[in-house]
């Protein structure tokens, strides 16, 4: 019969379970001063003045102490470190006079040995029957382990913010290398010219990107002057490379002969040379440049320009006009083995101004879709609208012009204004 | 925004290509791989139908003058078709409008 056994149980069977119940029962109660002596925690009981009353085993071993030196001797507070006793007496012993107990205190204690045990320690007060405080009983867990394990934790966070340190110093010092690289590739200041005012800007898109747009301003002998102006194609580091060859080749090319034509012809021969001709990465760029002469007797500078691809400078007049200065027909430099490039000349009288722009403001969106541009006629009229002013005026409101197209400039904008000055103005330059 | 789509045919003077859509940064690059890779042979013309290009950047131009570059090694011609204004306009600032042969639509860029 398969139920049987579960009915009822067989005499033997039933002897069995009563034994082995009773040798459980044996062990729990032989367990209770056992487990007292020799629990994985310490125990004590103080007197309310932290005398100690009685201690198991298990601390006694980790203090390396014997009962007689310490029941009735010592207190609680002298198997502490000198730290752990000053931060018994000033939140521990407080809070627990306060709450009556006290849980997961972080201590260490003093080894006999010399050695010390960070211990977790929680306490509570024994109070009589009248409700009177009689002691104080103390758990001690070892916390070795634990402290172990938070002082790896500990380095792991230390390593951590030091590999970000280091991190965050390497950015820097990119964006430092960046910024040198920045400045190489323009005029930290413009040079002081006599006789002419000069005015420069630069806008970047995104400021993190070497931009590719440049301008220059320098001397060429005792009377002249050199300028130019202009965009790269691309943008980053490779574009950075074409303006700094660019900018440099330029002015070594007016040194040795300044007229605008030659000296775009020279950079079209360097750029095609050195990118176009069997590199698979084409680069080019265009640019306007030219030459200032002022003449200190009529405060008039004559101009002489040559443009390579380049949209067209703008002359704003003493008397409120403001007109192109068309240069038709010049290549973008560094696309074709030999190219043409056009030239074209004015003079500024006083009160007039020459602007130079990259397509930057001229290609700024002014509406929700990529083809409603702010266009070279509204630049022209909006230049019109500052003819007349110095050409720190002039780029002061472009700037702001720039500004208030917010996302619509999609291009790094390069703007440099170099004017003839009004009687009343003594030569300066700003940037 | 509408996306680069570039179809390929053949007329009697040479390939011809449909640009579509936006010619920027991001998708200039597609015109300049698949030029190398079309046939082309000396003295044909490959023609470069701008009629649906609705957008085009410096990279833009920048994929022109790599196909101008590309026909000149092959000793063929290139042509432009149906140029925007737009477009049209950027070209002759920077100047291409002199090396690239411009023509109102692909029947006379490829007529014989």
């Amino acid at each position: 019969m398969m139920c049987r056994t579960g009915q009822q149980q067989e005499p033997h069977e039933a002897d069995e379970a009563e034994s082995s119940r009773g040798a459980f029962a044996a062990l729990l109660e032989d367990s209770a001063e056992e487990l007292y002596e020799n629990a994985p925690c310490g125990y004590l009981s103080t007197l309310m003045d932290g005398t100690i009353a009685k201690i198991n085993a298990t601390l006694l071993g980790w203090l390396g102490l014997d009962r007689e030196a310490v029941v009735g001797r010592m207190r609680f507070t002298d198997l502490l470190t000198v730290g752990g006793r000053l931060y018994h007496e000033t939140h521990f012993a407080p809070m627990l006079q306060m709450q009556g107990e006290i849980s997961g205190i972080a201590l260490e204690i003093k080894q006999s040995g010399g050695g010390r045990i960070p211990v977790l320690v929680s306490s509570s007060v024994k109070h009589g029957s009248t409700g009177e405080p009689l002691l104080i009983r103390t758990t001690v867990f070892d916390a070795r382990q634990r402290r172990a394990y938070e002082e790896e934790l500990l380095r792991g966070r230390k390593a951590a913010e030091e590999a970000r340190r280091q991190s965050e110093a390497d950015r820097a010092r990119l964006q430092d290398a960046l910024a040198v690289l920045q400045q190489s590739l323009l005029p930290d200041i413009l040079p002081v010219l006599p006789g002419v005012e000069t005015a420069a800007s630069y806008h970047t898109a995104s400021p993190d990107r070497l931009g590719g747009d440049f301008y220059d301003v320098f001397p060429l002998d005792g009377k002249r002057f050199g300028f130019f102006l202009g965009d790269v194609c691309g943008k980053g580091p490779q574009a950075a490379a074409v303006t700094s060859l660019t900018r440099y080749t330029l002015r070594t090319a007016a040194l040795h002969d300044p007229d605008p034509v030659t000296a775009l012809t020279t950079l079209n021969k360097v750029l095609h040379e050195r990118y176009a001709a069997g590199s698979g990465d084409p680069r080019y760029c265009t640019v306007v440049f030219g030459t200032l002469e002022p003449d200190p007797d009529t405060g008039q500078v004559a101009v002489r320009i040559a443009s390579g691809g380049h949209p067209p400078a703008i002359v704003t007049r003493a008397d409120g006009t403001a007109d192109f200065l068309p240069t038709p027909g010049g290549l973008l430099v560094g696309v074709l083995p030999s190219a043409q490039f056009t030239a074209a000349t004015t003079t500024l009288a006083p009160g007039d101004t020459l602007l130079l722009y990259t397509d930057g403001i001229t290609e700024a969106r002014t509406g929700p879709d990529r083809t409603s541009l702010y266009g070279d006629q509204a630049l022209l009229s909006f230049a019109s609208d500052h003819a007349g002013k110095p050409a720190s005026a002039l780029i002061e409101a472009l700037t702001a012009l720039l500004q208030r197209f917010g996302d619509g400039l999609d291009d790094d904008t390069a703007l440099l204004a170099l004017g003839a000055p009004t009687a009343g103005h003594r030569t300066r330059s700003s940037r | 925004m509408s996306p680069l789509k570039i179809t390929t045919g053949y007329a009697a003077t040479g390939p011809v290509l449909k640009v579509l859509g936006e010619l920027d940064y991001d998708n200039a690059p597609e015109l300049s791989e698949l030029v190398p890779t079309i046939p082309l042979r000396p003295g044909q013309c490959l023609v470069l139908d701008l009629g649906g290009m609705v957008f085009c950047d410096s990279s833009g131009l920048s994929a022109l003058i790599a196909a101008h570059r590309h026909t000149q090694a092959a000793r063929a011609d290139i042509a432009l078709a149906a140029v925007p204004a737009h477009t049209l306009r950027i070209l002759r600032i920077v100047g291409l409008d002199q090396i690239f042969p411009i023509h109102p639509d692909t029947a006379s860029a490829t007529a014989p």
